[in-house]
């Protein structure tokens, strides 16, 4: 779940990393207060969670004499689909350097990392491609529950020595958020010294919980109802409705349907030991899709029993044909209840997509 | 010998869970099928005294240790606990480490990792459905009766697809010598080359069929690893046509070199020589190909 720019700055303030001044506001007529408590010159920035906000005009320059047009301007703005409803009134800055910082996970090497780069201020990805020598990639023992001088040392190079406070600072969000991205970009240097101009916060989903995170808002309505069931799911816009288990194999599932010419509705992975009450809740709400007109259901038990999966399809009892390929823990149980109801059940993978995609053509 | 053998005693770390039951039973069949220790005792704290399926359960690692002689431990945990449960087994000095749970936060099992790798302890997965060799071990949760003893290696991220892909070899006649799901986690123990050295020391695999996915570039150092041991290998790689994964964000894309879409690890492989067959169906035909 990522954090907007205003919550990342209020965690970067409360950790000891300098951010510009700033207000929060929800509506327009509460600019000119928070212009009055921040600065003479301001930036209105759209808490939106869009990649190019600046560019899509969602920050913008004001002064005491225009703030009401501004601000009335920008919350009157959908950017890139999403409407503006918070805007962070901040101080304008008089910048003479931008630079890169993020801490993020290195999945081959197993360890947090710290990429630090002289030149900030322009498109990353770029930098990373075209001057890789221009970014400093510094490995953390994941181990250290602070950061050692020399792996600040290592990081910042001849840059100025108040980033290292700034890095030290960071890698303790970083630890106390259950990070698997910190960043700040630009670090912007100012007459006022080294401020986090921009900042971003990705959490690990996976450790939401003990956040104090009861919901994941970055998943839409019908996707987080669905992770509430345990599946992970997605809307497609085919015919052919998929349910399957683990995500290589529904995933696998989406590839064939493709291969003969056919179009998935969704991708839904009901989770390993999904009981027959989870997998009755997938199949309906599969079913409930418009346009959906047959369901694939090919699991394999590893974790998951067959025969519980049987029981969800069977008191599902939906309109649709349901096509299901079942193999694995407790199949022979899980095939002779199917068998019992009239179910449809083909025997491999390919021959039971190839049957779903006939059908909805 | 892969990560462990028919002599290996097994421990169970959440043995006393509906899965953990569940699977120390499956365990337990095929062990007395082929003649192999299987599970040998369980630990979950707080249930010391009781028995699973005749397995006796420990309250920890240490005092399991201390009655039986154990060669590996797979865990069921819950994920919140699943980093403590792999440093527990770590610090008894258990080497190798079968972590099933999914969901686990990401920091902690970097910590895990971690600090096993300092006591001399492997961990495979965590979210992996772990391994199994036919005819000598099962350690986790792939069914048996879709196995047969043969000369095919297979490693792979994920779980179920990784059962299909052994029926489908089952099926046209490809035993397997080893069976291996590293897991399916942004951070995971052991990994394609890993599994490929213990395929390659164990002398019995042929031809190394390599399952991956969406996300990250541990597919191409696997393949290149297989290359390098002169051990032929072929691969499928799921989530051509998916809705593209959630990302990390741009700084993980930038580390993993932004590569870690299947259709351009797909031409990465192909690149290195590698037959990559579009459909699991597909692969017994390419092995046919490499041989």
């Amino acid at each position: 779940m990522k954090f907007r720019e205003y919550e990342a700055k209020q965690i970067f303030r409360d950790a000891g990393i300098p951010v510009p001044n700033s207000v929060l506001i929800t509506s327009p007529n509460e600019a000119a207060p928070a212009l009055s408590i921040v600065a003479d010159n301001v930036v209105l920035k759209a808490q939106v969670d869009v990649g190019g906000r600046g560019k899509a005009g969602g920050i913008l320059p004001a002064n005491a004499d225009n703030i009401n047009a501004v601000a009335a301007e920008l919350f009157g703005k959908t950017i890139k689909g999403l409407k503006v409803e918070k805007v962070l009134v901040e101080e304008a800055l008089e910048i003479s350097h931008e630079y890169y910082l993020s801490i993020t996970i290195d999945r081959s090497k197993k360890m947090p990392v710290i990429l630090f780069s002289k030149e900030g201020g322009v498109e990353i990805e770029t930098l990373a491609k075209e001057r890789p020598e221009a970014l400093r990639r510094i490995y953390v023992d994941p181990s250290f529950v602070t950061l050692p001088d020399f792996i600040v040392r290592n990081a910042i190079g001849d840059a100025p020595k108040e980033i290292g406070k700034i890095i030290r600072n960071l890698y303790t969000v970083f630890i106390a958020k259950d990070a698997v991205l910190a960043e700040i970009n630009p670090l912007v240097m100012t007459p006022q010294g080294v401020l986090a101009a921009d900042g971003k916060i990705i959490l690990d989903d996976n450790s939401l919980a003990r956040q104090g995170i009861s919901e994941n808002r970055d998943l839409a309505p019908r996707e987080a109802e669905a992770e509430k069931h345990g599946f992970s799911y997605v809307e497609l816009d085919g015919s052919i409705g998929v349910i399957g288990n683990g995500a290589g194999l529904t995933m696998s599932t989406l590839d064939i349907i493709a291969h003969y010419k056919g179009k998935a509705a969704n991708f839904l992975d009901v989770g390993g030991g999904a009981n027959s009450d989870r997998v009755m809740y997938a199949v309906r709400l599969v079913a409930s899709m418009p346009g959906v007109k047959v369901i694939v259901v090919n699991l394999l038990g590893g974790i998951t029993r067959c025969d519980e999966v049987a029981k969800g399809i069977i008191a599902a009892g939906i309109s649709q044909p349901v096509i299901v390929r079942l193999a694995g823990t407790n199949e022979a149980e899980g095939r002779r209840l199917l068998e019992e109801h009239g179910y449809r059940m083909l025997d491999t993978m390919d021959l039971a997509i190839r049957a779903a995609v006939e059908v909805a053509q | 010998m892969i990560y462990a053998g028919k002599n290996t005693g097994i421990l169970v770390q959440g043995a006393t869970g509906s899965q953990g039951k569940f699977h120390i039973n499956l365990m337990n069949e095929y062990a007395k099928e082929i003649g192999s220790a299987g599970v040998v005792a369980g630990t979950t704290p707080g249930k010391g005294g009781q028995e699973v399926f005749g397995v006796p359960v420990f309250n920890s690692v240490i005092e399991a240790t201390e009655e039986h002689d154990i060669g590996a431990s797979v865990i069921f945990v819950p994920a919140g606990g699943c980093g403590d449960a792999i440093m527990e087994a770590a610090d008894a000095r258990i080497p190798a480490v079968i972590t099933i749970t999914e969901h686990t936060p990401v920091h902690d099992i970097m910590r895990a990792i971690t600090y096993a790798r300092s006591c001399g302890t492997r961990v495979i997965g965590p979210n992996c459905p772990g391994m199994l060799v036919p005819g000598e071990c099962k350690l986790g949760i792939i069914p048996a009766n879709l196995c047969m003893k043969g000369d095919v290696g297979v490693v792979s991220r994920s779980g179920t697809l990784t059962y299909q892909v052994i029926s489908e070899l089952t099926s046209a006649g490809f035993g397997q010598s080893g069976i291996v799901g590293i897991g399916g986690d942004a951070v995971i123990g052991q990994t394609f080359s890993e599994v490929i050295d213990e395929f390659h020391a164990d002398g019995r695999t042929k031809t190394v069929v390599l399952i991956g996915e969406v996300g990250g570039n541990l597919e191409i150092e696997g393949a290149r690893r297989a290359i390098d041991l002169g051990m032929p290998v072929i691969s499928y790689i799921a989530g051509v046509s998916a809705p593209k994964e959630k990302r990390m964000g741009h700084a993980g894309a930038i580390v993993e070199g932004g590569e870690g879409d299947a259709s351009s690890k797909i031409e990465r492989l192909r690149a290195l020589g590698i037959p990559v067959a579009t459909r699991p169906s597909q692969i017994p035909e390419l092995i046919h190909e490499v041989r």
